[in-house]
């Protein structure tokens, strides 16, 4: 391994850009997580789903593909409130297991599914305007499709934060996530509050997903993987935890990188599994860990 | 009495003629046995993978070929019989995925003999029922010598195989990283350092400075040893100033082209599947800037590699053993011309890919070694396979025939493979091959299209 100072720090500044897609996944995650105590395994499914939705989008009508983001977050919140009706809402209440189940039933049905309908489309990207075209600082160059893609991050995570913080169905999912039943004493319909939860948990991994697309190839296997990584990213975050869920993908992202850069591609993720290990020694309940129900 | 003589000479050739007329017609022949029966051909492929696809349509349009033909002749059972497909798929040909469906393929289905295997892992894995259960398997992906070699492994190596008898069994029609990885090697050697020195008027003792980024299997490290080796072996004017892994589940490959990039190579060897490669090209030249030249190995000999690539890819390098994008007026070889064109005629315009060509071989390999058995008792049709020797067909070898090596080289071939450079055409928006090594192979006086350029905007490694 040759590394020198402007590959670090290229190194680094990728890593951050990758971190954001992880954020992404991770906030639908713990959102979901944090409001509904619900455990979807086949949450990076729906980042699949959303990155073929946004590939279609752009290679049928020959929009954008940054515009196709949008049309990826209204069909995955779409395919969530689905999940959320047929699915999980019949089992509420019941044993976790049964829950943790069906979003294991739900990783097979999306993949086969994606394999039927994509099989001639394994492995592609989502052809990108701005493909082939780089910002170099001092040594340090990035694409602009990573550029937009950290600019998109942040609108949505600031949509996000509005959404949750200055608006009443936000002000309902706090509650909700604090304490169900009181919340339900209070007049608030907790059905509602999981019904649209779970559509915007799904909207955001619409858009990881189509943001995945323009940045990796994808194919209908690639959900597993970055499920697995979302959920590090919430315990390194600390469940619930949205700032936590930033963090984490931030630093899940830049650990992945480095760890790829100065030891070799094999141990990416045993590195960035292993700060995960490292962060619940130190700090049981993750960085921004939050007390729940 | 001359009448006499000419009455018997006249009944003689009559009788004569009424014999001759129905052993025309077989009346003499013994009748068809009545075990005859379609004789099953297990195709392992890995319906998930764009190779597993081509394998299958390549192996369903030789038998519809051969059955169209009126068969296989099988002289135990007097007559001839079809082929039978019978699909193994190996899903995503994983190591994992493959054992289930080749065992139930030898113990369920009953199959006769079993063609296919893309990947090594996948393949040595899925070779264990067929060597348990003397099944007659060649193996036409798989670019590890190993899938043939276990037997000679040392003891306590987990990959060995003692069972020398159920090796026996094991045939391996492809080309394997030692082939091609000589072929990059002295095209490196040959072509692109005179080329360099003369552009960058670099010193003639100067090495090449050579990149290799793998794969974390044993196929990606078998290319990066074996690289080194060949090197070293050849003496090739070759220097490895970088080595770079990833893991196969990879989708972005940057950190290890920032490495790479640090140590200003001239040329980049990547040792990877078809998406991957495409994927490193692109992230190399479009986002981390390494403007170099990117060799590809053959498994990219794939429709799906060019589209993927698009005009990233202009006069980037790839090696290959049959060009089934073959651009000139007359194919190189007629056989391979006829096999594309059959191809796309069956399979909806679909080009064909690599490992499809040796699979479409090595059905042919089966129908004569069947015919030359007379049985498809699977000993002698093992023993029949050993003894093969056909002209070549789409793979070109180096004596121009199909034999299966004894000793070392076990039930192996002697393939030859050759380089191709992707010229990308702005006006019909393709990404297309033309031989630059080398001037001329077994059977093909003159095969050399163009000569080796450097791509249009290269930066060559440090002086």
């Amino acid at each position: 391994m040759i590394v020198t100072p402007s590959g670090l720090a290229e190194t680094l500044l990728w890593g951050v850009a990758n971190g954001c897609i992880y954020i992404l996944l991770a906030t639908g995650l713990n959102l979901i997580f944090g409001v509904m105590k619900l455990v979807n395994f086949a949450h990076g499914q729906l980042l699949m789903v959303g990155a073929f939705i946004a590939y279609e989008t752009t290679t049928i009508t020959g929009l954008n593909p940054y515009m196709s983001i949008l049309v990826a977050m209204g069909s995955v919140a779409l395919i969530g409130i689905g999940l959320e009706k047929f699915a999980f809402r019949k089992v509420r209440g019941t044993e976790k297991l049964n829950e943790i189940f069906i979003s294991l039933g739900l990783i097979y049905v999306f993949q086969n599914l994606a394999t039927l309908l994509w099989v001639k489309n394994y492995n592609i990207r989502i052809p990108s305007p701005l493909e082939g075209l780089s910002l170099s600082l001092g040594g340090v160059s990035i694409n602009y499709d990573r550029i937009l893609a950290m600019v998109i991050v942040l609108i949505i995570l600031i949509g996000l934060v509005f959404l949750t913080r200055k608006t009443k169905i936000g002000l309902a999912m706090r509650a909700t996530s604090q304490k169900s039943d009181a919340s339900m004493l209070m007049g608030i319909n907790v059905g509602k509050v999981y019904f649209i939860t779970f559509a915007v948990g799904a909207a955001l991994a619409g858009a990881a997903g189509a943001l995945y697309g323009i940045l990796f190839q994808f194919n209908p296997a690639i959900g597993a993987l970055p499920t697995i990584k979302a959920f590090a990213i919430i315990i390194i975050g600390g469940l619930g935890s949205i700032p936590g869920a930033v963090i984490g993908g931030l630093l899940y992202g830049i650990a992945e990188n480095t760890a790829a850069y100065l030891l070799g591609g094999i141990w990416q993720d045993a590195i960035a599994f292993a700060l995960l290990i490292a962060v619940l020694v130190i700090r049981p309940t993750g960085l921004f860990g939050e007390k729940g129900e | 009495m001359n009448k006499r003589i000419l009455g018997a000479i006249i009944v003689v050739i009559i009788v004569a003629a009424a014999f001759v007329a129905l052993g025309q017609f077989n009346v003499f022949a013994p009748a068809p046995s009545a075990e005859a029966r379609n004789i099953k051909v297990g195709i392992v492929a890995g319906m998930l993978t764009v190779e597993g696809q081509d394998i299958n349509r390549a192996a369903q349009l030789a038998i519809d070929e051969i059955n169209a033909q009126g068969g296989i002749w099988v002289e135990e059972w007097h007559t001839k019989v079809n082929l039978e497909l019978v699909l193994v798929d190996t899903v995503d040909d994983a190591a994992a995925s493959t054992t289930g469906p080749v065992t139930r393929a030898v113990t369920d289905q009953q199959v006769d003999i079993l063609i296919g295997g893309a990947t090594t892992g996948g393949t040595l894995s899925g070779q264990i029922p067929a060597i348990s259960n003397r099944v007659p398997f060649i193996i036409t992906g798989a670019s590890l010598d190993l899938v043939t070699r276990r037997g000679s492994l040392p003891e306590g190596n987990p990959l060995r195989i003692n069972d020398t008898e159920g090796m026996s069994y094991m045939f391996h029609y492809c080309t394997t990283i030692t082939d091609y990885s000589k072929t990059v090697t002295h095209f490196l050697a040959d072509a692109v350092k005179p080329k360099l020195d003369s552009t960058y008027s670099f010193d003639s003792a100067r090495k090449l400075r050579l990149a290799v980024i793998h794969r974390g299997d044993g196929y990606g490290r078998g290319v990066k040893d074996i690289t080194a080796s060949i090197i070293a072996q050849d003496n090739l004017p070759i220097e490895v100033v970088a080595t770079a892994e990833y893991a196969p589940s990879s989708t972005t490959y940057q950190s290890q082209l920032i490495s790479i990039k640090g140590s200003n190579p001239d040329a980049v060897y990547i040792a990877g599947f078809t998406a991957d490669t495409a994927e490193i090209i692109k992230e190399g030249i479009n986002d981390v800037g390494l403007k170099s030249l990117y060799i590809a190995v053959e498994i990219c000999e794939d429709p799906q590699f060019y589209t993927l690539l698009g005009a990233t890819g202009a006069n980037q390098i790839l090696e290959s053993k049959i060009a089934t994008q073959w651009q000139g007026n007359t194919w190189y070889l007629p056989q391979v011309g006829t096999y594309v064109e059959n191809y796309k005629a069956k399979f909806n315009g679909i080009t064909p890919g690599m490992l499809g060509a040796d699979t479409y071989d090595a059905v042919y390999i089966t129908k004569n070694a069947i015919e030359r058995a007379g049985t498809v008792n699977k000993t002698n049709v093992r023993d029949a396979l050993e003894t093969t020797d056909m002209p070549q067909s789409l793979l070109i070898l180096e004596n121009g025939r199909i034999t299966f090596s004894t000793g070392t080289n076990y039930h192996e071939i002697l393939p030859k493979t050759f380089i191709e450079q992707l010229i990308w055409n702005a006006g019909a928006n393709e990404l297309k091959p033309f031989v630059v090594y080398p001037d001329t192979m077994p059977g093909i006086s003159s095969f050399k299209q163009q000569d080796f350029a450097l791509p249009a905007d290269y930066a060559p490694g440090s002086p």
